[in-house]
């Protein structure tokens, strides 16, 4: 990256000229927050005006709301040391081979094209902030299948995402997703047609690798009725010295009888903040599943939610969180039932260890409407010494009538009736509690594709064996 | 007469020693001080207290205690009303009145500290057994007034006792009630605690039952709550001595348009305790119900056990269940699980039942019992289990 030249964006540089980088330029904004970066970045992306303003206007309320009281402890976040935009490359790539070769030399070690040759049907990798390498199935398009990164989304496809862009989560609904509204860029845009089924995942790897730098993806998927897809994120970065910041938003809409299934397994370097506001809408016999895994990062604080608009909607939350040394992972998930006869289940397994702590924090609500509605809720953590901590704050408030609502949690160590039959194998102590960790949350590796859980179980690994974190 | 200090003056507090008038204007200061809790305040995020200024109801009536049986006690031990055994027992009742229940916790427990009327104090010494119960009544005769009874239980070490607090009241009119305790149980003592909650349909009733258990202790303690239009009652235990075991159960039984809140708290601050926990209650009406409950393991409280769970039965399509059991766990070599449910009469059970020829509401009523019977088993005494499954058949109907 030192090689890359970059050019000095001065505050009145645009006016004066009136153009601004070249094409073979990289531009790298300057850090910290105010309307000029916004504008800049908005100018740099050609975005239409009412882009621009929906961004100034994000900005004016994330000044307005206040941080969060609750949770992790958020008050080491400096915003004005952040970047908040940057471009590793200005070229969109449309194959493997045109990708640059740092580029591809992180992704070769992530596995990603070995991944994409035997099932993958697209991959979209986004890489400091914009979507570099890119390519869908022939066979998708043809069949009306949109997948692309948001800018293009915005770009090509102006009238399907004005429709759907910041409906689930508006600029107000939190003070991250207003920042993220402010200074967004990259992420995915999937849309699925009427009754198309796509049998094979959509993937998208993100990563951060600029020091300092914040991430601010944002994902819209639309499933159309009767539609099926399942889109895959994974996230890993590299350990950096300072504090980086990354803060998505990410919105589904599963629309009558459609079915979406996300599922990310995030793996940020334990330096990173993550604040990520997921939120799905789910209409009459839809099913949203979130799929979620937390293994890296010093704080995260995530809860995926659903909303279960109409009748027969259902929500799923599986989640595992794993923290070491120095992480809180507040992770759990959100269920609202608005309309009766909707269903909903939260399962977390959280596992702490070497002085780390999991929170599983979760809502469920039920508004006057939703009756004969049900939710159910497990939260299993797992404690593998006396310095980590685990806590489980479940919230339910049931305003409907004839409701059932479930709650179950349970915290224990690894038993050493366990430890002990497989150490008396011959198996090493740290082998064998590797091995019932990864028991332990196996009901969340099934449901991974394979590929996946093979990884998950290998950072398990290098998570027990302490060389991460 | 309003709930100042100078009222807190005029007052006749007879008998009272000046240590006792001290902590009481300390309370008053808390109360004056402190504000009113609001929707923000997560313990009362869903419990609204919008309705209620105690200084309506600020005309005391003092409690003592209707001696309705006191067996005969053992050589030793003092039962005495509250205000007596501070002037008689000043070294013992100081250094533990409002030691586990702490005034400045919020305006309601200021307000109790500071005009509590009455109620007892009981100490039972070293190696003390009394097989026979000890039950305490405590009346409030008229709608529009505060009563507020406060219980002092120290049990000596490897004592053995019964002890049943029932609040009652039939007036028509609000009132401002609470009932609170404080128990200490000593080493190896084991300490069964009732109360029944019966005030008036119309009374506000905001209480602290509160224990501290050192080692190898037992306490159980059964929390009945029937009474009130708002009833708002936490439920503590903080175990201190390894071998320590905490005991909490509840029933409550809501109907028409009374809100109950319990807030209870599991506080395992050494390793080797044991806290079991189980809160059942039924809804009719459009009656509420909220539960927020916590267990917390300290860090070094290794190879504690603690179980909590919370149900509750719906019985009409407008009762409403709030459950929330809540986790803080600071050490790995521990057990913990909780749960709770909220949900309406199983169907299929109803259906069992009435295809046996029983009718609809006999059925209801015998799935009532039986969702009941589990908890009702583990009231400590005789004498108390019939007393409440007396007053939870008549409200049944």
């Amino acid at each position: 990256m030192a090689t890359v030249p970059k050019v000095d964006v001065g505050t009145d540089y645009k006016e004066k000229y009136g153009f601004f980088v070249p094409e073979d330029y990289i531009f790298k904004a300057k850090r910290g927050l105010n309307p000029e970066i916004v504008k800049e970045i908005s100018w740099m992306k050609k975005e239409p005006e009412w882009m621009l303003k929906f961004r100034l206007r994000s900005l004016e309320m994330f000044r307005k709301k206040p941080m969060p009281t609750w949770g992790a402890d958020l008050s080491v976040i400096d915003f004005e040391n952040i970047f908040y935009y940057l471009k590793a490359s200005d070229k969109q790539s449309t194959s493997w081979e045109d990708l640059p070769p740092d580029i591809k030399k992180t992704y070769d070690r992530l596995g990603v094209p070995e991944a994409e040759r035997k099932f993958l049907a697209g991959v979209s990798a986004q890489y400091e902030s914009e979507v570099v390498y890119h390519s869908l199935h022939e066979e998708l398009s043809k069949k009306g299948v949109i997948f692309t990164d948001t800018d293009s989304a915005l770009r090509d496809h102006p009238e399907l995402f004005k429709e759907y862009f910041g409906t689930v989560i508006p600029p107000a609904d939190n003070k991250f997703a207003a920042l993220n509204s402010a200074v967004w860029s990259g992420g995915s845009f999937i849309y699925i047609p009427k009754g198309v089924r796509v049998d094979i995942p959509l993937q998208a790897y993100f990563r951060i690798n600029a020091e300092n730098m914040g991430q601010f993806e944002r994902t819209l998927i639309i499933c159309d009725e009767g539609s099926f897809v399942h889109y895959i994120e994974g996230c890993t970065a590299p350990i950096y010295t300072t504090d980086s910041l990354h803060s998505a938003v990410v919105e589904i809409i599963v629309k009558k009888g459609a079915r979406c299934r996300y599922t990310t397994i995030q793996n940020w370097s334990t330096n990173v903040f993550n604040l990520v506001t997921k939120r799905a809408l789910a209409y009459a016999d839809a099913t949203m599943e979130w799929v979620d895994g937390n293994l890296g990062s010093q704080i995260t604080m995530k809860y995926p939610s659903v909303y279960l608009m109409e009748p027969g909607a259902k929500g799923d939350v599986l989640s595992v969180a794993f923290a070491g040394k120095g992480q809180h992972q507040d992770a759990g998930g959100k269920m609202i039932h608005v309309a009766p006869n909707t269903t909903s289940t939260i399962t977390s397994k959280s596992i702490s260890k070497g002085g780390g702590r999991t929170s599983y924090r979760g809502h469920i609500k039920m508004y006057p409407d939703a009756k004969n509605s049900k939710s159910f809720v497990k939260c299993d953590a797992l404690l593998l010494d006396d310095e980590s901590r685990s806590d489980t704050y479940p919230y339910n408030d049931v305003d409907a009538e004839n409701v059932t609502l479930g709650h179950e949690a349970t915290v224990s160590k690894v038993s050493d009736e366990q430890l002990f039959y497989l150490m008396s194998r011959g198996i090493t102590r740290n082998e064998a509690e590797t091995m019932i960790v990864n028991g332990f949350i196996e009901p969340f590796t099934k449901e991974l594709p394979l590929e996946y859980a093979v990884e998950l179980n290998r950072l398990i690994q290098l998570e027990m064996e302490g060389s991460v974190g | 007469m309003p709930f100042n200090s100078q009222t807190l003056e005029e007052l006749t507090f007879r008998g009272e020693p000046d240590w006792l008038r001290d902590r009481r204007r300390t309370a008053l200061d808390a109360y004056e001080r402190l504000p009113m809790p609001g929707r923000t305040d997560e313990e009362w995020r869903r419990t609204d207290v919008t309705g209620l200024d105690p200084g309506k109801y600020a005309k005391l009536e003092h409690a003592n205690g209707f001696k309705q049986a006191t067996p005969d006690l053992p050589k030793g031990v003092i039962f005495e009303p509250l205000s007596v055994a501070a002037e008689r027992h000043g070294d013992l009742v100081k250094p533990l009145l409002f030691s586990a229940m702490h005034p400045d916790r919020d305006r309601f427990a200021a307000l109790h500290a500071a005009f509590f009327t009455g109620g007892n104090f009981l100490y039972v010494p070293d190696g003390v057994v009394i097989e026979e119960p000890i039950l305490r009544q405590h009346f409030s005769h008229e709608g529009g007034t505060t009563v507020l009874p406060h219980t002092v239980i120290v049990a000596g070490r490897n004592s053995r006792f019964y002890y049943l607090d029932e609040y009652i009241g039939d007036e028509k009119e609000a009132g401002y009630r609470s009932g609170s305790a404080e128990i200490f149980v000593g080493e190896g003592a084991d300490v069964g605690y009732v109360s029944i909650q019966k005030w008036g349909r119309h009374a506000w009733h905001l209480a602290d039952q509160r224990a501290r258990l050192e080692r190898d202790s037992r306490l159980r303690l059964f929390n009945v709550t029937l009474g009130g239009r708002f009833s708002k009652t936490r439920v503590e235990a903080s175990l201190v001595g390894p071998g320590a075991s905490a005991e909490l159960k509840g029933v409550y039984f809501a109907s028409g348009e009374q809100f109950f809140d319990f807030h209870t708290l599991q506080d395992h601050q050494v390793g080797n305790t044991t806290s079991d926990l189980l809160f059942k209650g039924a809804l009719q009406d459009t009656s509420r119900a909220v539960y927020a409950g916590l267990i917390r393991i300290e860090k070094g409280a290794a190879r504690s056990d603690a179980y909590q769970a919370n149900r509750n039965l719906v019985l009409s399509e407008h009762a409403k269940a709030t459950s929330i059991p809540m986790l803080e766990i600071d050490n790995n070599d521990v057990r913990c699980t909780h749960g709770a449910t909220v949900g309406p009469v199983d169907p299929m059970s109803m259906f069992y039942l009435q295809s046996r020829g029983i009718p609809e509401t006999t059925a209801k009523r015998m799935i009532v019992q039986g969702f009941f019977g589990e908890v009702l088993e583990r009231i400590p005494f005789e004498q108390a289990r019939t007393l409440v499954e007396t007053e939870l058949e008549a409200r049944l109907g």
